[in-house]
């Protein structure tokens, strides 16, 4: 009986044993992945902001500037593109969709970004573009690869539809998660005019009062390391109209902020992110340390079982050999 | 010899469960019919 369970614990203790490294090294990297059908909206704020007024072309002071930005999975081009390249990918269309004061329109920018699922690396199958200009990209947008590193990353930007590094700044403290912060800043550079803008305004009619947008960034992103996700994130964002070929002409501030995410957008992307967090810990960590573990307390309980029964087999043989006595003293008047 | 044998069975079933697991993958869901915003919205 005791041999039999210790065969099935050995057994078992086996299956944990390898079922721990098979979970870490061979399920983790499959079965994680960005969900394609994922639609998620964040709510950007600039109080205090520098706005360009188009009616006179002059900067205004305004209260706030509001910027919403929505993210939606599109899972029937992420099978297309599936079935075209082999590869799990995802694809997001965005909208960044910046409000004055008022709610009105101060210019929305549709992007479509393709990218692999598990690696977060950009995939050029067609379609991706900024403004319905075909980009190609070569960082990260938006979301860092699961597993962060303390390196720096290629981050895409969208202004100037170029890829940069964002520098690994330091690990920080941010409502009670360890996370990852980075930075990149974006020098003054000559960056294409929003198709939408209000008025009715067009890239070509900005182009004909002979202004061109300039914009310089300081972009900021406090990064969850398990997940991968931005748990908060913030601009110091400058734009400007520039006169075309008149350096001496003063520049228009079309745009001047400290962009920050909404505080209550803050509280339900850390809401998010910590339950994210703890299916990417179950299968990175708790559940292949667990199973080890397991696998060796079922292997030593394996090993203690088969001793006894080697024992327990081994005093069976003995009885066997010497004729069946049990080591008592003989009865008295026996054998004398 | 019987160990070895438990030892196999225990080695091909925690094969066969991880690539049983792996083979599904997670659901890719579906497109939300939600629209891409251009209004501000009151809360999460």
């Amino acid at each position: 009986m005791c041999r039999r369970a210790s065969l099935i614990l050995l057994a078992f203790a086996v299956f944990f044993a390898v079922l721990a490294p098979l979970l870490r090294w061979y399920a983790f990297p499959r079965l994680a992945k960005v969900p394609a059908g994922r639609y998620q909206t964040v709510v950007l704020e600039a109080k205090d902001a520098t706005l360009i007024d188009y009616s006179t072309l002059e900067p205004r002071k305004v209260s706030r500037i509001t910027m919403t930005e929505t993210l939606k999975g599109n899972v029937e081009r992420a099978r297309e593109v599936k079935d075209e390249t082999g590869r799990d990918v995802v694809v997001w269309d965005t909208l960044t969709f910046v409000a004055g004061p008022d709610g009105a329109m101060v210019s929305k920018i549709p992007e479509r970004y393709v990218f692999d699922a598990h690696s977060q690396q950009p995939v050029h199958a067609g379609g991706e573009h900024v403004d319905g200009t075909p980009v190609q990209r070569d960082g990260i947008e938006f979301k860092w690869p699961f597993l962060v590193r303390k390196r720096d990353y290629q981050y895409f930007d969208m202004q100037t539809r170029t890829s940069a590094p964002i520098h690994y700044r330091g690990t920080r403290r941010f409502h009670g998660l360890d996370v990852y912060y980075f930075e990149q800043t974006v020098p003054w550079t000559r960056v294409p005019v929003p198709q939408a803008l209000p008025l009715g305004l067009t890239p070509e009619s900005i182009r004909q009062l002979g202004l061109e947008r300039w914009y310089t960034t300081k972009r900021m992103f406090w990064v969850d390391p398990t997940t991968g996700a931005p748990v908060n994130g913030e601009e110091v964002h400058q734009e400007e109209m520039r006169w075309t070929g008149h350096p001496e002409k003063k520049p228009i501030t079309a745009f001047a902020g400290h962009v920050k995410m909404r505080p209550d957008y803050v509280d339900s992307t850390v809401a998010l992110v910590t339950s994210q967090r703890r299916l990417v810990l179950l299968m990175t960590s708790w559940l292949p340390w667990g199973f080890l573990g397991l696998g060796g307390a079922l292997f030593a309980l394996a090993l203690v079982l088969e001793a006894r029964s080697r024992r327990a087999r081994a005093q069976t043989a003995d009885m066997s050999h010497d004729g069946g006595k049990t080591g008592l003293p003989p009865p008295a008047g026996v054998g004398r | 010899m019987r160990a070895l044998v438990a030892a196999v069975i225990g080695v091909a079933a925690a094969f066969a469960l991880v690539l049983t697991v792996t083979a599904i993958g997670p659901p890719s869901g579906r497109t939300s019919p939600k629209p891409l915003l251009t209004t501000v919205p009151a809360h999460p």
